[in-house]
C-alpha cells in the first residue's frame, strides 16, 4: 500500500494527537517532546509524520505537502484551505470569542476596531452581523490590545477563560466551537483512497 | 539607478519553452485524432457577453478595459462562452455534434499569493446533442490524454449536478442557506453537516440523503449501488441511470481502472446540468482538468444547444509533465553537434543541410570548438580527416558518407 504523508500541528494537541495513533498502533520510535527533529517514520515506515506549525498545516495539506493534517478548527477556517475535512477528533476544545473590557457592549453602529490572530475569521464573523470592522492583525498577548486601546474588542480562542479574567476582560459573545480536525488533500483522496480511507477507519475505531 | 526587479511570473526559459510546445502538441494531436478542430476566439471580448450571461467566472473576477469609445471589454475570462456563441451561429448544427479544441490564455484577477493573472486552458467543447455515449466519449478523452502524458497515477472522479440539485429542490433551503450546506458538503465535513440539517424540520428522507452525499464517493460500481438507497424521487432515479449508463460505456472503454464516482462533486452548480467530472494526479494538489455538461449555456444565445466539454489548467499539467519526464527518463538532447575539420567544411555543410531536409536537429561546429566533457546524452558526429563517427546513447558508428550515415539514423540502431 503506498505511504501517507502527515502533517501535524506542534504544540497544544501534539502530545494527545500521538496518544490517539499509538491506539491505532502506529508509533514513532523516535519521537519524544524534547525533540528538534521536524520528519519521523513509523515502524513500518508507511507514515511520514511531518511536525509544523499549527497555521501551517491547512497549506501543506492543501498544496499536497502533505496528504493528511491534523489541526485545530480555528487554523482550517482562518486559512480558508480548499481541502476535504472529514473527521473530529474531539479533542484540543474551546471556543471562539469575542472579548472585552467589563462594562462594555458591542451594538453599537460605529466601525469597530477588532484585534486579533485571526483576521479572516473576525471579518467574517462580523460581516454576518452587518457590523463593519477594522481588524489589527496581532500574533500573540492579543488581550493587552483592548488595556492599552489599540482595539476595542478581540476575537480570540479560549479554553478555560483563566488568561481574560486575569487580564480584566470578558466574554461578550461566543462565535464557534473549536476542536483537532482530520483534513485530507483532495487530490489525495483522489490517487491514494484505499491508504487514507483505512487510516480513517483506523482513527475512527481509536476514537470510540 | 535602480535595477529592475523580476515579477514573480516572469518564467520563460527556452528549455521550458520546448517542453510547453512539446506538451502542447501532445494534446492537439490526441484532440484530433476524436474529429476536434482547433479554433481560437478573440481576446478582447464584450463585458455585456459575460453580464448577461452566466458562466463559472464571477464577473468581480474578470479585467476590464475601457476603449476609446467608452464601451467596456474584458481580457478573454473563458474559452466555453464564446466557443458556445460561435456554435450558436453555426447554420447546421442538425446534422451531429460539432466539436472544438483550443489551446488559449485566459485572464482573471489574482487572488491568491501568487498574482499570476494569466493562465493557459487547453479544453475541448463538444455541442449538439447530449446521449450517455458523447458524455462517455468526452471522459474517455480525457483519460486518454492523461495516459498519453505517462502519468502513472491519476482519478477522474465523475460527479452528477442532478442529484444534489434535485434533493436541494425537495429541502427548499434558502439560497445562503443552500451556499452553506454547499461548501460542508464540499469539504465533506461530516461532523458540521448533522447539526446544521438539525436546525430544520425537514423529512427524515431527505434528511438522511444529502447527510450520506459526502460518503457516496469511490469505486463506481459500489458507489452507484449505495445511492439507490436514497432515491426519493423519479428525477434522481434518472439522474442514477444516467450515471450508470455513462460509467457502463466507460468501462467498454476500458477505462474502469481511472474513474471514481463522487457525488459530493457539486461545484458551479447553477452552471452544470448533467455529469460533471475533474482530475487528479499524483504530488498535485489541486485538479488539473475540471469539466461538466452545461445543456442551458446555448439557450442565452438563442439556441437550444446542449453542450459537454472539459479544460486543463495548462500551467499545472506542464509543471507534472516536467516533473514526471525528469523522473522517468534521463532526458536525452535531441539535437545532433557536427564537428568538422578543415579538410571536411564543404562537406560537413551540405551534410548538415541534407539532415535538415530529413527533419534532424543539426547545429555545426569547427573542431576547434571541440570541448572534452560532452555528457553521456548528448549526439555528436564527427567528420574529420581521423574518423568520420556518428555518437549517439546505441553506440558508435562509423560511415562512409552521407548515405551511410542516414542509412543509419534512419534504421532505429541509432535510438534517435
Amino acid at each position: 500500500m503506498e505511504s501517507i504523508t502527515l502533517a501535524l500541528a506542534k504544540g497544544r494537541t501534539a502530545k494527545s494527537t500521538i496518544a490517539l495513533l499509538e491506539k491505532m498502533n502506529i508509533e514513532f520510535e523516535d519521537f519524544h517532546e524534547d525533540s528538534r527533529k521536524l520528519i519521523f517514520y513509523n515502524n513500518d515506515k508507511s507514515i511520514k509524520l511531518l511536525f509544523v506549525k499549527a497555521v501551517d498545516v491547512p497549506t501543506y495539506v492543501e498544496k499536497g505537502a502533505a496528504d493528511i493534517g491534523i489541526v485545530g478548527k480555528d487554523n482550517i477556517l482562518e486559512a480558508q484551505a480548499d481541502v476535504y475535512e472529514m473527521l473530529d477528533l474531539q479533542i484540543g476544545k474551546c471556543q471562539f470569542v469575542v472579548a472585552g473590557k467589563q462594562n462594555t457592549e458591542l451594538g453599537t453602529n460605529q466601525t469597530l476596531t477588532i484585534a486579533s490572530k485571526y483576521p479572516n475569521i473576525t471579518k467574517k464573523h462580523f460581516q454576518k452581523k452587518r457590523q463593519t470592522v477594522d481588524t489589527v492583525k496581532l500574533n500573540g498577548s492579543v488581550e493587552l490590545a483592548p488595556l492599552i486601546g489599540l482595539a476595542d474588542f478581540i476575537v480570540d480562542i479560549v479554553e478555560t477563560g483563566t488568561t481574560l479574567k486575569e487580564n480584566g476582560l470578558v466574554i461578550l459573545e461566543e462565535v464557534e466551537a473549536i476542536s483537532t480536525r482530520l483534513i485530507v488533500n483532495k487530490a489525495s483522496f483522489a490517487t491514494k483512497s484505499a491508504s487514507i480511507q483505512l487510516f480513517i477507519e483506523k482513527l475512527k475505531e481509536a476514537l470510540e | 539607478m535602480k535595477s529592475y526587479v523580476y515579477p514573480a511570473s516572469v518564467r520563460n526559459s527556452m528549455e521550458d519553452f520546448l517542453v510547453r510546445e512539446e506538451l502542447v502538441t501532445k494534446l492537439k494531436n490526441r484532440f484530433t485524432t476524436y474529429g476536434y478542430n482547433q479554433v481560437r476566439t478573440p481576446a478582447f471580448e464584450d463585458y455585456d457577453m459575460y453580464s448577461l450571461v452566466s458562466g463559472t467566472v464571477k464577473t468581480d473576477d474578470m479585467i476590464k478595459v475601457i476603449d476609446s469609445t467608452g464601451q467596456v471589454l474584458v481580457l478573454r475570462p473563458d474559452v466555453t462562452t464564446p466557443i458556445a456563441r460561435m456554435a450558436a451561429l453555426e447554420e447546421n448544427t442538425v446534422s451531429g455534434n460539432l466539436r472544438y479544441f483550443y489551446v488559449l490564455d485566459v485572464f482573471r484577477q489574482a487572488n491568491d499569493e501568487s498574482r499570476q493573472k494569466e493562465h493557459t486552458q487547453a479544453g475541448v467543447e463538444c455541442l449538439g446533442e447530449n446521449p450517455p455515449e458523447v458524455d462517455a466519449e468526452v471522459i474517455m478523452l480525457a483519460i486518454h490524454t492523461l495516459k498519453d502524458l505517462k502519468f502513472p497515477n491519476f482519478k477522474i472522479e465523475i460527479g452528477h449536478a442532478g442529484y444534489f440539485k434535485e434533493l436541494m429542490e425537495q429541502a427548499a433551503f434558502s439560497k445562503q442557506e443552500t451556499e452553506q450546506l454547499q461548501t460542508l458538503i464540499q469539504s465533506k465535513n461530516l461532523a458540521e453537516i448533522e447539526p446544521f440539517l438539525n436546525r430544520f424540520s425537514l423529512n427524515e428522507e431527505i434528511k438522511r440523503a444529502i447527510m450520506a452525499i459526502p460518503l457516496l464517493h469511490g469505486d463506481p460500481n459500489q458507489i452507484m449501488k449505495q445511492a439507490k438507497k436514497y432515491v426519493i424521487n423519479e428525477d434522481m432515479q434518472a439522474t442514477l441511470e444516467n450515471l450508470s449508463e455513462v460509467i457502463k460505456l466507460l468501462d467498454m472503454y476500458g477505462a474502469r481502472e481511472s474513474v471514481s464516482l463522487n457525488l459530493g462533486l457539486i461545484n458551479h452548480m447553477n452552471y452544470y446540468t448533467g455529469v460533471i467530472f475533474q482530475g487528479f494526479i499524483d504530488k498535485v494538489g489541486k485538479p488539473i482538468l475540471m469539466g461538466g455538461r452545461y445543456d442551458h449555456l446555448g439557450e442565452q444565445f438563442g439556441k437550444t444547444l446542449p453542450a459537454i466539454g472539459f479544460a486543463f489548467h495548462f500551467d499545472l499539467l506542464l509543471q507534472a509533465y516536467e516533473q514526471n519526464k525528469l523522473d522517468a527518463t534521463n532526458m536525452e538532447e535531441d539535437v545532433f553537434q557536427l564537428y568538422y575539420d578543415d579538410n571536411h567544411q564543404e562537406n560537413a555543410l551540405s551534410a548538415a543541410c541534407i539532415l535538415r531536409n530529413k527533419g534532424y536537429r543539426i547545429l555545426t561546429f569547427p573542431l576547434s570548438k571541440w570541448k572534452n566533457d560532452h555528457q553521456p546524452t548528448s549526439k555528436i558526429i564527427m567528420m574529420t580527416i581521423e574518423k568520420k563517427q556518428a555518437q549517439t546513447k546505441a553506440g558508435e558508428f562509423e560511415f562512409k558518407n552521407i548515405d551511410e550515415l542516414i542509412s543509419f539514423l534512419s534504421s532505429g540502431k541509432a535510438g534517435v
